[in-house]
């Protein structure tokens, strides 16, 4: 009975509790102030949420207070603006000022405050939708425009200038998705123009104060064009099917005339017409296959039996005419160069002097100075008639500039037929300026002994380094100063070109001497290049046709015909010195050491007057067996020799 | 030299000193602007500087005080000054009334703003301020501009009889002082609440002025735009 009855208030008391999980009470939820609105700054309206309620009956209140006031106020209308909002009438409505609000939500628990807002009135204005819109076609000489026109809001008093309202519209085809807007400012008309013939348009317009929010969009209005034939169409259908005319008949003709338009658009390219000339090798682009491909095999001959013979065959300077004989000859052998200069691949550092070579190259470089070649045998005419002794500095430096210097900008000289040094490892040899072409021809010969890319690379210009003639030797420096001051036998490939005219107008000088004439001639002289020293001196060193043992080296003539470059002074002049008969005595199987030998022995020149230095570097390679006969002549700068002797033969 | 330019530079800015009323190239018809004109300039001005004022406040607001609504227990310094708070009352004032409110207000703001220019300026250690203190500048060359504009329209309105004489105001434009809240501006110590607090206060009087002056231009001109 007793656990009976015990068991009753528990039995109760799960039931309450039961029953009370299903059914709870609480204070009600926080509301929250959602947005005020203001339609035309005089009158505005808050709107609430409400948070949970509870489960209980839940009243809400609004309360504000004013700015710089501690009453606090209710809301006057809560029932004009709907359900949970209150509605600020123009009484209770000022502007510029900040209003503090807050909603209580009540139940029989408790309640609730949101959080306070602040708002002023003046920056909440989102007026209604502009009212009556109306659009019209209207006719214009460019075809049909629509007129949209429009009224404020009634609300919104924009007479009085109370409040200023901007608008906007939007436009679109029916059944587009995309609207076309454009903001109209604060005037109540806009015109839209490039209508669609026969379109339906859709037209909506909505407003807003200067700082506010815009208002909804007003409802749309349609409007259709009528259909009306746009102008231009037609315009371009005309045009259109005129020009579809004439390509027709361009093409007509066109085809009639096929092959002269070919003919005149794409001329046949003329194929390279040299003996032996493998354009398929040209078109793979290897160079170097192509011009060895050109080398016969006999030719040059290396032996240098027939010295003589080579230099007949290619070089003759002796008088003007004949120098321009021997340029255009130059030119012809070009194709010889080239396959000379195709066979010696072989490295052979001693080769320089007196080789077949060396003349190819030689006529190489002639060749390739052809244009310059023009230019200077016109000039040479000039000079000669001008001097006879040497150069004229003026006129030489002037023909020789005008051929240098452009080239000088390109990095490169084009001296017009050249000495090259022959250099690739070794050093320079002396360039004994004898004004021959054949010491020209040694030194293009050095040139061949560099790899076969250089040299064909050389053949395009004469110069790739210069050698300095002294300081500031421009026109003999060609190519590379900068590498220059530094020692140039540390150079692996330098080669000094001097102008052939160098050696022309030598020999110009010469000519009333000895006449120059070729190999067998004493009077032909020839000018080596027999190294060049640390102050980029070319050193010169005739050729001697004493010994021709090694290939091709030719050895001429001997006897006071030499000339020698000394040096290059101050005044930028190349300084010859003819050097009394020089004769080479000693060879070795070495070529390199025998010309060098030689040139040492034969002559210890060098030197330029502006530099002491070389004096002193010269004489140790110098045997001292011949001292150079003291006649000098000054080379001008450009290379060209000033002879301030009278007569050196 | 520094005197020939110091003179050409006086004789140059002579005449513009002078004769303000007429912009007109050589040679052409000189015609000194309209009411219209002259209403429509200062409108725009003002539209400018409130538009100015109000981009610094919002500045302002992000920068410094994220959290929204932060209004606190603010007194701006123009409170003395009685300005219609309604549509009605705006219209019941008048024209001579409320332009000499209008020419009040600007008259208010002049020394306080180039007050705030200073004391941005001085706080460099913000980047912030250094980037408002050129916008502070320039408003307070605006309104100061403003002043002068409005001013002249008074004068052109009186020129035509559209206001009478009896406008008290013009005489003594400095005479508005405030006493408590614009001492502490006079004492410059401005931090960055002060100038929260003032950018708030000027953006609401600038608008002010900018609502008046059209009030004022659809009461006198009726048919422009209103």
């Amino acid at each position: 009975m007793r656990r009976a009855v015990g068991s009753v208030p528990l039995l109760l008391m799960l039931f309450f509790i039961g029953h009370a999980k299903e059914t709870r009470y609480s204070p009600p939820g926080k509301p929250k102030l959602t947005s005020c609105r203001s339609p035309e700054k005089e009158t505005f309206t808050c709107w609430w949420e409400p948070g949970s309620d509870g489960g209980l009956p839940t009243t809400y209140a609004l309360y504000y207070r004013k700015e710089n006031s501690d009453a606090v106020y209710e809301c006057p209308d809560y029932h004009t603006a709907g359900e949970n909002s209150c509605f600020f009438n123009k009484n209770d409505t000022s502007i510029w000022v900040n209003y503090n609000i807050t909603v209580v939500a009540t139940n029989a628990l408790g309640s609730n405050f949101s959080d306070p807002v602040d708002v002023d009135v003046v920056y909440i204005v989102q007026p209604h939708t502009p009212e009556n819109v109306t659009v019209t076609v209207m006719e214009d000489k460019d075809g049909p425009f629509l007129r949209v026109s429009w009224e404020p809001p009634r609300k919104a008093d924009t007479r009085s200038g109370w409040i200023t309202l901007i608008y906007e519209l939007r436009v679109k085809l029916e059944g587009e998705e995309e609207w076309e807007e454009h903001r109209a400012g604060q005037q109540k008309m806009f015109n839209i123009f490039s209508l669609r013939s026969g379109g339906m348009y859709l037209v909506q317009v909505r407003c807003k104060p200067d700082h506010g929010f815009w208002s909804e969009w007003s409802s749309t209005t349609y409007i259709k064009v009528p259909d009306y034939f746009p102008r231009e169409t037609s315009v371009w259908i005309l045009i259109a099917v005129f020009s579809a005319f004439i390509f027709f008949i361009l093409t007509w003709i066109l085809n009639l005339k096929s092959n002269s338009v070919k003919h005149c658009l794409l001329p046949p390219v003329p194929g390279p017409k040299i003996k032996g000339f493998d354009k398929q090798l040209l078109k793979n682009g290897r160079s170097e296959e192509v011009f060895s491909a050109l080398v016969v095999p006999g030719f040059p001959p290396t032996t240098s039996s027939d010295c003589e013979d080579l230099l007949v065959e290619y070089l003759e300077v002796y008088t003007p005419e004949e120098q321009e004989l021997i340029l255009e000859e130059g030119k012809d052998l070009q194709e010889g160069c080239l396959k000379s200069k195709g066979s010696p691949s072989d490295s052979d550092s001693g080769r320089g002097s007196c080789d077949s070579h060396t003349l190819l190259m030689e006529k190489c470089g002639e060749g390739e100075g052809k244009e310059e070649k023009h230019q200077e045998r016109a000039q040479k005419g000039k000079r000669q008639q001008k001097h006879q002794t040497g150069w004229e500095e003026g006129d030489v430096s002037h023909t020789r500039e005008d051929v240098l210097s452009p080239d000088m900008s390109e990095g490169r000289v084009k001296t017009w037929p050249s000495v090259f040094s022959p250099l690739p490892q070794y050093s320079s040899r002396p360039l004994d300026h004898q004004g021959s072409l054949e010491t020209a021809r040694q030194l293009c010969l050095s040139d061949s002994l560099f790899p076969p890319p250089s040299t064909s690379s050389h053949l395009s210009y004469n110069a790739k380094e210069g050698l300095a003639l002294g300081s500031g030797q421009q026109e003999f420096y060609l190519g590379k100063k900068q590498t220059h001051p530094s020692n140039p036998q540390s150079q692996p490939r330098w080669h000094l070109q001097a102008h052939s005219d160098f050696n022309i107008s030598s020999m110009d000088r010469k000519q009333a001497a000895s006449g120059l004439q070729l190999p067998g001639f004493r009077s032909t002289e020839y000018v080596e290049v027999q190294r060049v020293n640390q102050e980029d001196m070319v050193i010169l060193q005739p050729l001697f046709s004493s010994s021709c043992q090694r290939d091709g080296h030719l050895q001429i003539g001997q006897g006071e015909d030499y000339s020698k470059v000394k040096g290059v002074d101050s005044g930028n002049m190349l300084l010859l010195q003819r050097e009394v008969e020089v004769k080479r005595e000693e060879e070795d199987g070495d070529r390199y050491s025998c010309d060098i030998q030689d040139r040492v022995t034969e002559s210890c020149y060098t030197t330029s007057t502006a530099a002491s230095s070389q004096v002193t570097g010269k004489p140790t390679s110098c045997a001292g067996t011949a001292m150079p006969v003291q006649e000098e002549m000054v080379l001008a700068a450009n290379g060209y020799v000033d002879q301030n002797i009278t007569s050196v033969h | 030299m520094v005197w020939v330019a110091v003179l050409a530079l006086v004789y140059l800015d002579f005449p513009i000193r002078v004769g303000t009323a007429a912009i007109c190239a050589h040679g052409q018809e000189c015609h000194a602007p309209s009411l219209a004109d002259l209403f429509d300039r200062v409108i725009q001005q003002s539209s400018r500087v409130h538009g100015i004022s109000s981009e610094l406040h919002s500045d302002y607001e992000q920068y410094f005080f994220p959290s929204k609504n932060h209004i606190g227990k603010r007194k701006c310094h123009t409170y003395s000054i009685l300005t219609p708070a309604d549509k009605e009352n705006a219209q019941r004032l008048g024209r001579e009334e409320l332009t000499e409110v209008i020419l009040r207000l600007l008259g208010a703001w002049g020394d306080p703003l180039s007050q705030l220019h200073r004391s941005m300026t001085q706080d460099q250690n913000q980047d912030f301020n250094h980037y408002s203190s050129n916008k502070a500048l320039e408003m307070s060359d605006m309104v100061h501009e403003l002043r002068s504009g409005v001013t002249k329209v008074a004068e052109k309105m009186k020129l035509l009889g559209v206001i009478s004489n009896a406008l008290g105001y013009m005489s003594s434009p400095e005479s508005l002082a405030p006493s408590s809240v614009s001492s502490s501006y006079e004492r410059g110590d401005f931090n960055s609440i002060d100038h929260h607090d003032l950018l708030y206060c000027f953006r609401r009087d600038s608008n002010k002025v900018k609502n008046y002056l059209r009030i004022l231009k659809c009461t006198t001109l009726p048919e422009l735009d209103c």
